[in-house]
């Protein structure tokens, strides 16, 4: 069916969302909590856009909205870039130190926030998907706890978790960097708790948990000294690559 | 043969509600009981004793009533069990001083029925409460009870069932006022299977307890509405999620279902019809946002209540993603009356959008508080001055808030306003779950907009943006204006910021959260201003901007106000007249609440920029 | 304390358990039981939910610290609870709340040191038509005043 985004008409299927036909079809919707492995939390609300269907006209999230009839999207109107824009301000007032914050402010106009409490040091807009990457990968290691204004992400009794790999998902997805890791010294500390580094079989740069390395282990079959840091396995990736190209133009 | 007319069995009913119970109830219902049991030999007549649900008027507990005669005896404590017994149920006289003395007339009454509080209300939802013994499955089935399920079962079809619901024009009384018969239809053409009817007893609303009453006193009335629709939709399988702080509730629903299951009206196979169905009973972990629907399912699953977005409905993918009806108390209490009476006569109740009866708790600052059920479209007037027999100690009237924490504040301006659904959402308010809390002068809307706003901060599920943060970053702003650092464009500030959580809020708890700030601010944008601008609470509510002192013209030095001073603050001489010491004072309002010649007032902290 | 009391102790705490189905739908009940055995849940007994359920601590922290009813530290003999539902706000529970934290020097959400006295400001009770409301271990105080409040207190000592 075709649905029609900022005047365009767009090809769509009965049940996608809003979010994926706009960007398959490069239309700009500003996103936090949505990442392709981790899509559709609906909870940052960046990705506002008002639908109208019939006489209706409402403001839903795009990256959970399913298309089910012929509707309009407006993802920029001067209402949607007025909401987001006071949501852009409240995010900037939670996590005031962080870079893409910066950005989103200097695009929404945004100056230095002279009367919303302005907390800072944490820098956790609570957009998830941290807690949801863990929970992908099976290891639950953390959640939010609490509810309302004290809500935040944390590990059980806010104690260094025993389930804990020290992976580093958590920290790699955090739109603002709220999720401090520390290396150094063959060590790697998150969330209170200190693990020992292995070094790569390639390259000999330390960069793996024992505890990751085993759940690497458990999940792929791959025998320990296959498993290689990321620069060594996009090497040996384009390696891969360079091979198949070279027998193709031998052909 | 000679026929003696015999007298008719009295009944004595002691009301025990949680108002009730609170005001040691019990220990009167146990001293009639033991009376009337003990003489059970001599007495020649056996009245039953009965414990039934609240009957409204929690304010004058504990209620004593005696059938047939329909006597009515108010605030009656132990030491009143024997006067009554072998004054009012032995023999027939009533002992005047025990009964309620109307507001309005200032006269006693024999019987609730004369009293204003209850000539201008229509019981449906609240038919049984306070007339029959909860735990008593034979009380229900005397009244009517378990007849409409009959009736479904023996003489309608499952579409006739929907169609009858949908034409009486029930409009969901949980607070969103979406038509019931609609939904059960919308559920009932889903195919997929199982099917759940789920009734939500999480009344969170503070100021609402309908809900609570309707469970305690008439538990099966919900039951019976649940079965119908399981009926009509074919499920199986029902829960109950009443808040855990609901005790009564939970127990005598507990011992209702039993009831119902041992009397073959839960189960398989039920009335011999091919009906299965049953019903459990979740309790609430203690959270409000669990009253949102959504939320609502999660807890029933086991999780944490966080709402889900909702752009596919519940009746498609509700409990464990299964087609499923949600309906709240009071609305399934309403179900069984209309199969019984049919669409065309709730319809000549009410009003055309919104037919039928809302059931309303009034409290706050009124002289007749406690639980009332009126025909939609009645006025607030009528409701607040006629039924509730207006403001106590002569105060001004001030506004009414209605829906709770997703409603918002009306002024005096609209009393006239008819009470449905709609007309309470164009004012900016809404029926919510029918908490009504009257407030007079001495009530400051912008501390109530920042009561409200506390609430809601510890009550949202803290997931979505708009909501979380918004409802921070507003309440702070209403903490600076109670505190005296309100600043100009304050006003304006929350109205945007109301405005983007209205409509950018992941769920119901969060759009609706900005109205008791945004409808404050409607109807009392001056009372912000002197806040704001001349540091200035009108109400003396704000501390840091009140400052109390004694009128020497309206003073009669009775010394009431220096007596009720929990600090000293007051002192003077009697006959001659008092005054507060500025510094002691912890401006607790309670000299004011005292004064019986409006004497204490307040200055505010602006007269020292005056002096 | 010694192994074999806490074994002891949770000895209620697995008959409560073992009441429950190994279903997700039933997790949040037996907490609730725990609760209202132990008036808090003990980290021992959680692991014990953990197990039974087959759910990870982190999901089962984030339920206890989500749900009011839940607490994970020991409450007082005597939970005091003061509605701070609307009407209870406007007819004054704040003005009780200030005189229990007089006279007991706590604040809401807070446990004497002697593990007597908990207090704790609740939304609607539903006894709105009495209020300003104080419930202390399911027993309701109505209409409360600032000078009731020692008096109920001084009777629950003489209670002990």
């Amino acid at each position: 069916m075709k649905i029609t985004i900022d005047g365009q008409k767009y090809e769509a299927q009965y049940g996608e969302y809003i979010l994926d036909v706009a960007r398959r079809n490069n239309i700009f919707i500003p996103t936090l909590c949505h990442l392709e492995a981790l899509p559709g939390q609906g909870n940052c609300r960046l990705c506002i856009v008002e639908v109208l269907e019939g006489k209706r006209r409402r403001v839903v999230v795009s990256c959970s909205y399913p298309v089910k009839g012929e509707i309009e999207v407006l993802t920029n109107s001067e209402r949607i870039r007025k909401m987001r824009k006071n949501i852009v301000r409240l995010l900037a007032a939670a996590a005031p130190d962080s870079d893409f914050m910066k950005e989103l402010q200097k695009e929404y106009g945004l100056q230095g926030e002279e009367r919303f409490q302005v907390t800072r040091g944490e820098d956790c807009i609570l957009c998830g998907l941290c807690v949801r990457a863990c929970e992908e990968l099976g290891i639950y290691a953390i959640s939010t706890v609490n509810r309302g204004i004290t809500k935040k992400v944390s590990t059980p009794f806010t104690e260094p978790s025993e389930v804990c790999i020290g992976c580093g998902a958590c920290a790699y997805v955090c739109p603002t960097g709220s999720i401090k890791v520390k290396e150094e010294g063959g060590k790697r500390e998150i969330w209170g708790k200190t693990f020992a580094l292995l070094p790569c079989p390639s390259c000999g740069k330390y960069f793996i948990t024992r505890e990751e390395l085993e759940y690497v282990q458990a999940k792929t079959g791959l025998a320990p000294e296959k498993i290689l840091c990321e620069k060594c396995r996009q090497e040996q990736a384009g390696r891969k690559m360079g091979d198949v190209f070279k027998d193709i133009a031998m052909k | 043969m000679v026929f003696f007319k015999r007298k008719p069995v009295k009944t004595v009913l002691v009301c025990c509600g949680t108002g009730c119970l609170a005001n040691n109830s019990l220990e009167v219902y146990e001293g009639l009981k033991k009376r009337i049991e003990g003489a059970g030999v001599r007495a020649r007549i056996r009245p039953v004793t009965k414990a039934t649900g609240c009957n409204g008027l929690c304010e004058r507990g504990p209620i004593v009533k005696i059938q047939p005669d329909d006597i009515f005896y108010c605030g009656v404590k132990a030491a009143d069990v024997d006067e009554i017994f072998e004054r009012s149920v032995l023999n027939d006289e009533i002992i005047t001083r025990l009964l309620y003395r109307d507001t309005s007339t200032g006269e006693r009454v024999k019987s609730h029925r004369e009293t204003e509080f209850y000539k201008r209300q229509y019981k449906i939802a609240l038919r049984n409460i306070g007339e029959i013994d909860p735990a008593s499955i034979d009380d229900y089935m005397e009244r009517d009870g378990y007849r409409a399920l009959k009736k479904v079962l023996t003489s309608m079809s499952p579409q006739e069932v929907m169609a009858e619901i949908e034409k009486s024009g029930l409009r969901g009384r949980g607070g969103a006022g979406f038509p019931t018969g609609v939904k059960w239809k919308q559920c009932e053409r889903v195919e997929a299977l199982p099917k759940y009817v789920v009734c939500n007893g999480d009344e969170g609303d503070p100021g609402a307890f309908m809900d609570r009453s309707i469970m305690e006193g008439d538990p099966h009335s919900v039951i019976e509405g649940m079965l119908i629709c399981a009926y009509a939709i074919g499920a199986e399988k029902g829960f109950i999620y009443i808040r855990d702080e609901y005790a009564l509730a939970i127990k005598n629903m507990t011992t209702a279902l039993e009831e119902a299951r041992k009397r073959g009206f839960l189960g398989q196979n039920i009335l011999q019809k091919g009906l299965n169905f049953d019903i459990e009973i979740v309790r609430g972990g203690g959270a409000f946002v669990c009253g949102e629907s959504t939320a609502l399912m999660a807890s029933i699953e086991g999780r944490v209540g966080e709402p889900r977005v909702k752009y596919i409905r519940s009746v498609e993918r509700g409990l464990w993603d299964k087609p499923t009806v949600l309906n709240n108390v009071e609305t399934w209490a309403n179900v069984p009356v209309i199969i019984n009476r049919g669409a065309q006569w709730f319809r000549s109740i009410g009003t055309e959008g919104s037919p039928g009866t809302k059931v309303f708790s009034l409290v706050g600052k009124v002289k007749n508080t406690g639980l009332i059920e009126v025909p939609m479209g009645i006025t607030l007037r009528e409701i607040i001055f006629s039924i509730g027999g207006g403001i106590p100690r002569g105060r001004e009237f001030k506004a009414v808030q209605t829906g709770g924490p997703s409603g918002g504040c009306i002024p005096k301006e609209l009393l006239d306003l008819p009470v449905d659904f709609d007309s309470l959402t164009e004012s900016g308010s809404m029926m919510g779950s029918g908490g009504m809390i009257v407030m007079d002068d001495t009530t400051c809307m912008v501390e109530v907009a920042r009561y409200y706003l506390q609430f809601l901060a510890e009550e949202s599920c803290g997931k979505c943006v708009p909501c979380r943060e918004g409802i921070k970053q507003m309440l702070g702003i209403l903490e600076d204006i109670c505190a005296g650092r309100g600043r100009e464009g304050d006003i304006d500030l929350l109205l945007d910021i109301g405005a983007t959580l209205q409509e950018a809020s992941l769920c119901g708890l969060g759009k609706t959260a900005p109205n008791p700030v945004l409808s404050t601010i409607r109807y009392f944008r001056e009372e912000y201003e002197e806040h704001i601008r001349n540091k200035y609470c009108p109400a003396g509510v704000c501390k840091e901007l009140t400052e109390f002192y004694i009128d020497i013209d309206a003073c009669r030095g009775c010394g009431l106000c220096e007596q009720k001073c929990p600090v000293g603050a007051i002192s003077g001489e009697r006959r001659r007249t008092y005054t507060i010491d500025g510094t002691k004072c912890i401006k607790c309002g309670q000299c004011r609440e005292a004064c019986r010649f409006g004497a204490i007032k307040n200055r505010g902290r602006r007269h020292e920029d005056n002096h | 304390m010694p192994a074999g009391s806490i074994q002891e102790g949770l000895s209620q705490a697995k008959e409560i358990i073992g009441k429950y189905p190994r279903e997700q739908r039933f997790l949040l009940a037996a907490l609730q039981d725990i609760q209202k055995e132990y008036n808090y849940l003990p980290r021992e007994a959680l692991a014990l939910v953990q197990e039974h359920f087959a759910v990870p601590l982190s999901r089962l922290y984030s339920m206890a610290t989500f749900y009011k009813a839940l607490a994970l530290k020991p409450k007082g003999k005597f939970v005091i609870k003061v509605c701070d539902g609307t009407a209870c706000h406007i007819r004054g529970s704040t003005l009780l709340v200030e005189e229990l934290q007089r006279l007991l020097k706590i604040g809401p959400g807070e446990t004497t040191p002697d593990g007597k006295f908990s207090m704790e400001t609740v939304n609607c009770l539903g006894s709105c038509a009495i209020a300003p409301v104080m419930v202390i271990n399911d027993q309701y105080y109505g209409r409360v005043t600032t000078a009731a409040v020692g008096k109920i207190l001084e009777d629950l000592e003489a209670k002990e």
